[in-house]
């Protein structure tokens, strides 16, 4: 095993984008193992930060809006290096998957209207269907404790698929609610 | 005035929503299918496959979306406008943090927003479901893609990549 970096200096913002750069290249398959490959790559392998720090920092990224991994990555940048190491490790962890998201619409934009592709995006656009289900499936079990976080959920259904309600609208009326209805209960 | 129109629009969502990159599906289809039909419903299927396709965060959707509608400049101005908010909020967070997390108001707020999020999701889902699930085969792709990602640990992107190649033979 590689000896920890040394730690009277928080690490470059280079280093940062670096080590932010390999977590966002090479933690496929969403959330959880991109959760693992931080632990092991800032907590094990070079130590810069504590258990504790990086527990608190996956906390801010589900607590803070927008995608929560980026999230944790900028409070662990921010932390080590201030506005710098926030704006390195969002970088680093976006790169890999903007470049190729971007190459995938060119090449998709190429090809669109050819016949070959239609079979393969109508198989899976299928499987994108059953992943979504498996969100939900995935967050109501986590989520959906009680009677009250229930209805919330179905109201939100009835009036988004019946009603055509905007979804931000939605949105911030479950929050009001949530202040009314779960109050009492938090913590 | 649309690549304005873009950016605003990637941005109010990036910043309102709690939940995950899978949390601003609903509010990227209401804005880019429903409002503006800047994309079809088939469209944003593909967008979300590319997404999960590509390494890191599912929003890196939101790149291929600029891309499609603008171009370079529209991909590259997508993906500032799609983490400027978590920059500004996440550091802000850090700073108050114990303000925060202790925060009664937010937790509750938080459990009203991700609840509905799960209804919202599962109004999408019916959504795009009626464009993709058109016969027996896409049903069965959808049902085993779901059992395996919800019961096994094999990555999403191979299952993905799996029901294109079906689709490729059998379609």
């Amino acid at each position: 095993m590689k000896a920890p970096d040394d730690l009277s200096q928080p690490p470059s913002v280079a280093r940062i984008f670096l080590v932010f750069l390999k977590i966002g290249t090479f933690a496929f398959g969403g959330v959880y193992s991109m959760l693992s490959f931080f632990e092991r790559e800032l907590v094990e392998k070079r130590r810069w930060i504590s258990h504790d720090e990086y527990i608190e920092s996956i906390a801010i990224g589900q607590m803070t809006p927008g995608a929560p991994i980026v999230n944790s990555g900028i409070c662990i940048g921010y932390r080590l290096r201030k506005l710098r190491g926030a704006l390195a490790s969002t970088a680093g962890q976006i790169f890999t998957g903007t470049i190729t998201a971007i190459l995938l619409a060119v090449f998709y934009m190429k090809i669109k209207e050819h016949a070959i592709l239609r079979p393969i995006m109508k198989g899976i656009g299928a499987a994108v269907i059953g992943l979504l289900l498996s969100i939900i499936f995935t967050m109501s079990r986590k989520t959906l404790k009680d009677h009250k976080t229930l209805l919330v959920a179905v109201a939100a259904f009835v009036l988004l698929a019946l009603f055509k309600v905007s979804p931000i609208m939605i949105i911030l009326t479950a929050g009001a609610a949530g202040f009314i209805l779960f109050r009492n209960k938090s913590r | 005035m649309s690549l304005l129109l873009l950016c605003w629009i990637l941005f109010y969502i990036n910043a309102l929503t709690i939940g995950g990159g899978y949390a601003m599906l609903p509010l990227l289809q209401r804005e880019f299918v429903d409002k503006h039909h800047w994309l079809t419903n088939q469209e944003f299927l593909d967008a979300i496959a590319i997404g999960q396709l590509s390494p890191g965060p599912l929003t890196v959707m939101n790149a291929f979306i600029g891309f499609k509608l603008h171009g370079l400049t529209g991909s590259l101005l997508a993906v500032i406008c799609s983490y400027l908010p978590s920059l500004i909020i996440v550091t802000l967070a850090v700073k108050y943090y114990y303000a925060y997390r202790e925060s009664e108001f937010i937790a509750a707020g938080f459990t009203g927003i991700k609840s509905a999020v799960i209804g919202l999701l599962a109004a999408v889902a019916v959504s795009l479901g009626n464009t993709s699930l058109v016969d027996p085969g896409t049903f069965a792709i959808a049902l085993c893609s779901f059992a395996c990602i919800t019961f096994t640990r094999i990555d999403p992107s191979f299952i993905i990549l799996g029901a294109g190649l079906i689709g490729a033979f059998f379609f």
